[in-house]
């Protein structure tokens, strides 16, 4: 397999999505193929990166009283 | 309570049951928004539209998916519609394709160990993080919806009605494109 083909498949690869004989072949291509081997490190870095940008944060409380009162409002034109 | 009976009670009408479900989802939901939208008062709009949709058709839905993939589905079409009108610059679908599908062609280099990686950490945030907000809309949300947020390929593609290659390929190439961004900011630092 020559590396367009090794490159379309590190998405499959990084995802567990790779067959069993591709996952070979591919493995043994990132072992004597430094660019594809390059590639693969620094998406999983980028992945590693991305997942460190976001937080997770709690709903203001505002947030939350206008979304009850909103639903609230709703029920009531639905009920008329 | 399970969702199912929750959903089975507030198609009745029984509106302790709604609240429960929008109790057990909302965080998720909101955060999806600050996630896809960036900044909380399109994440607070985003949170309050998919309730109130949800509650609207609350009668079709048929529970071939679970409820939170249903409200996801909701959200996420939200999400892209608000997106859409961003003035946010963003990178075209045909330049993502070429930028991405030709990186076979290119020079790599590996930075995966490069010093900057950790010392620069806070830049690179920012760089990343503006890249992921110049991706087209159905790459940016389906790369949050797989990569950060950690759903399946089989689930996006439920929500999104997409194909499974279709999906794959969004999530491929926006990785390439990340990617080539950071790479960039190391060549311009000689490495």
């Amino acid at each position: 397999m020559n590396c367009e083909k090794i490159i379309k498949l590190i998405s499959d690869y990084i995802d567990k999505q790779i067959e069993e004989t591709e996952k070979e072949i591919f493995e043994e291509h990132i072992k004597i193929c430094k660019k594809c081997e390059s590639i693969l490190n620094t998406i999983e870095k980028t992945l590693f990166l991305s997942k460190s940008i976001y937080r997770n944060k709690k709903i203001p409380q505002k947030v939350e009283k206008s979304l009850y009162y909103q639903i609230k409002k709703i029920k009531i034109r639905y009920k008329k | 309570m399970t969702e199912i009976e929750l959903v089975e009670k507030a198609k009745t009408g029984d509106t302790k049951a709604f609240e429960e479900l929008v109790n057990r989802t909302k965080d998720k939901i909101y955060n999806l928004g600050i996630k896809i939208l960036g900044n909380k008062e399109d994440a607070a709009d985003l949170l309050q539209e998919t309730y109130i949709k949800a509650y609207e058709s609350l009668s079709n839905f048929e529970g071939r998916s679970s409820f939170s993939t249903w409200l996801y589905r909701i959200a996420t079409n939200f999400a892209l519609m608000k997106l859409r009108k961003e003035k946010y610059k963003k990178i075209s679908i045909d330049e993502l394709k070429n930028k991405s599908d030709g990186i076979y062609k290119k020079e790599i280099f590996d930075w995966s160990n490069n010093p900057y990686f950790f010392y620069k950490n806070e830049e690179l945030k920012e760089i990343l993080n503006s890249a992921i907000n110049s991706l087209p809309p159905k790459y940016k949300t389906i790369f949050i919806l797989h990569d950060i947020e950690g759903l399946s390929i089989s689930e996006i593609s439920e929500i999104l009605s997409l194909s499974i290659p279709t999906v794959k390929t969004r999530i491929h190439r926006s990785r390439l494109y990340l990617r080539e961004k950071l790479s960039e900011y190391f060549k311009n630092k000689g490495n």
